[in-house]
């Protein structure tokens, strides 16, 4: 492996996961891809194949979605479409199979275009997260995508083929939040930049894991000669963000703040609850899911809980809110998570609606400047 | 006059740039002139023509704070603030009780929410559509090819408004050229514009923002008819300070002397 510098290795992490996956693929494993966190990653580790969350945070595609799908869709699933109908995104090329859920209607119609074209397999997620009768829906789900990778990759998937690979994951996102935990320093030793190179897009990558455990022990180091405070502390909520579409934390930190912690899919809310490591495994992976407070899942107070513990843990200054025009489930939800920072937490909350075009970068540098001003004082 | 107290404030706008000079009392003197293709230099050199003007060296400046969209660009600022906190430090000099400030200028719209003294509390803006801002404005009055300047004196209360429901600057201006065709007059199709422009302003308040009286400032300020149908949406009494076009910059040289 050509560099020991972590910052710059997971800057070129697309380049190493490439040539990986290639070799990988070249000796026959299989390769499925995904798009979202409540993928069940364990079951196609313990199928034998690897999973890679395919390209869809460019704003570089869009337009060449918009030839087919409606111009007012979140950039993400424009994103996304428009690497697939492009064949620009060499994940995709390579996967056997596509997995995706129902996570909001936009992208449940997409992957029907999709489908067209490559084997798209979807999962029924089920919405209302206090329910039994959801939960039991999602763990059939996973049942089922058993039997179908089985069938698919004429493979057997044993129940310790499903233990080990929930404890390769667990090791994986523990190692990342144990990242992400590093935000909690006050005055702050990483930024919000940084910690989003981290996001890296294949699982159970060896290489990735050692990485990371070098980029935690660097940046640990700085801890030690960093005194001084920095701009205000940010706690980034609502859609997730990805290279390409880090706009937003790069106006934060242009301005002077710092985002200290992003409570997004791309941050620490998928890797903030680990995987049961006893009882029914499968059961164990859908349980695990259904804690992740997506703003899909009916009512999500998950996500208030989420906040409520995170400001505690790492003492943010200011709220931002961000939403993917069109996204209309987190659109909706920020006016639940606006009235809980303004009146409970007694932070100044801002919610931004943006896409992934860098037009309207000055006018968000207004009103971000604008709330670090408040946050300063 | 002591000149080592003197501040500069220079708001680079959408549409206009206005610079003030301030003495940490009074405002000495104030420039607005239209932004135009090259608005780091415009600004620059009305900055200068204005410290030779009166007479100030750069050097006998306190201070100059940059704010606006250019903020960032004027090199020779020592400081740049948001226009947030510039309005509210502007508008807290000429009334300093005021709790909500309502600015609406060539690109935006924002409504300021403050405490007494001028520290904002919260704000709203208008996202990145033209809609409810001065622009859209200067394309009705270009459509109807009447000066904005003649219109800004007329009242309006007597005249019922047509309805304009486009959401969008561009759709609004197909949606008044069909009115416009269909004989609307121009009296009720000017109303219809300036309460869909206060609609819009409105919205951006939401609950959080509620006043008995509201600062109206920004270019915008100086029509009538605008002030006139926030009066009617909001409910609350409008003010329009003397020169409403001025008061970023004039927050602006204010904080400077602040800092």
């Amino acid at each position: 492996m050509k560099t020991q510098d972590p910052f710059k290795y997971f800057r070129d992490a697309i380049d190493y996961e490439l040539e990986f996956v290639e070799k990988e693929k070249s000796r026959g494993r299989k390769i499925v891809g995904i798009y979202c966190e409540y993928t069940p990653r364990e079951i196609i580790l313990a199928a034998g194949a690897i999973p890679v969350c395919l390209c869809g945070t460019s704003n570089s595609t869009v337009a060449a979605a918009e030839k087919i799908l409606p111009s007012n869709l979140c950039p993400l699933i424009k994103s996304s479409f428009g690497y697939f109908i492009t064949d620009s995104c060499p994940f995709i090329t390579m996967s056997d199979l596509i997995v995706a859920e129902t996570t909001c209607d936009g992208k449940k119609k997409m992957y029907e275009i999709m489908g067209q074209r490559k084997h798209v397999e979807v999962l029924e997620l089920t919405q209302k997260s206090d329910s039994a009768l959801s939960l039991k829906h999602w763990v059939d789900e996973l049942r089922k995508f058993r039997k179908t990778l089985e069938r698919e990759f004429k493979v057997k998937i044993t129940d310790s083929d499903l233990r080990r690979a929930i404890k390769l994951m667990n090791r994986e996102r523990a190692l990342l939040r144990k990242a992400f935990d590093l935000g909690m320093r006050n005055p702050s030793i990483v930024t919000g930049l940084e910690l989003a190179l981290i996001r890296f897009r294949v699982a159970g990558f060896e290489k990735h894991l050692e990485m990371l455990e070098k980029f935690i022990s660097d940046v640990e180091k700085r801890g030690k000669s960093r005194k001084k405070p920095g701009g205000p502390r940010i706690l980034l909520t609502g859609c997730p963000t990805g290279s390409g579409s880090g706009k937003v934390i790069e106006i934060i930190e242009e301005c002077g703040g710092v985002v200290v912690v992003q409570e997004a899919c791309s941050g620490i809310k998928s890797v903030y609850e680990l995987t049961e490591e006893k009882g029914d495994p499968i059961e164990a992976i859908a349980r695990r899911h259904f804690h992740l407070p997506c703003s899909c899942l009916t009512p999500n107070r998950g996500r208030i809980e989420l906040i409520a513990k995170l400001a505690e843990d790492f003492r943010p200054d200011a709220v931002i809110d961000l939403i993917w025009q069109a996204c209309h489930t987190y659109n909706v939800e920020s006016h639940i998570v606006g009235e809980f920072v303004k009146n409970r937490l007694k932070l100044p909350f801002l919610k931004v609606e943006t896409d992934y075009s860098p037009s309207d970068r000055e006018q968000l540098k207004v009103r971000i400047s604008a709330l670090l001003e408040i946050a300063g004082k | 006059m002591k000149k080592a107290r003197i501040t500069c404030g220079v708001d680079i706008g959408a549409r206009s740039i206005d610079i003030i000079l301030f003495d940490g009392r009074k405002i000495i003197d104030s420039i607005v002139i239209n932004t135009g293709a090259k608005p780091r230099e415009r600004a620059l050199s009305a900055y200068q023509n204005l410290l030779v003007k009166n007479g100030i060296r750069k050097n006998k400046l306190l201070k100059t704070v940059s704010t606006g969209y250019g903020r960032n660009h004027f090199t020779d600022a020592d400081e740049a603030i948001s226009e947030i906190a510039c309005h509210a430090a502007g508008v807290a000099y000429y009334f300093p009780d005021a709790e909500l400030v309502i600015d609406i200028g060539g690109q935006d719209s924002k409504v300021i929410g403050m405490l007494p003294g001028g520290k904002v509390v919260d704000f709203g803006m208008n996202d990145r559509c033209a809609a409810g801002t001065g622009r859209f404005i200067e394309m009705v009055s270009d459509i109807l090819d009447i000066k904005i300047e003649d219109i800004s004196k007329m009242s309006f209360r007597k005249v019922s408004g047509c309805e304009i429901n486009s959401m969008c600057a561009v759709f609004a201006e197909s949606e008044i050229v069909g009115l416009l065709q269909n004989d609307v007059p121009v009296e009720k199709l000017l109303k219809g514009v300036f309460v869909s422009v206060a609609k819009r302003v409105v919205s951006l308040m939401g609950k959080s923002f509620s006043s008995r009286e509201i600062i109206f400032t920004g270019g915008v300020a100086m029509i009538n008819g605008v002030a006139e149908a926030l009066e009617q949406e909001t409910e609350s009494r409008i003010t329009v300070p003397s020169n409403p076009q001025i008061t970023g910059a004039l927050g602006a040289a204010i904080l400077a002397g602040k800092r």
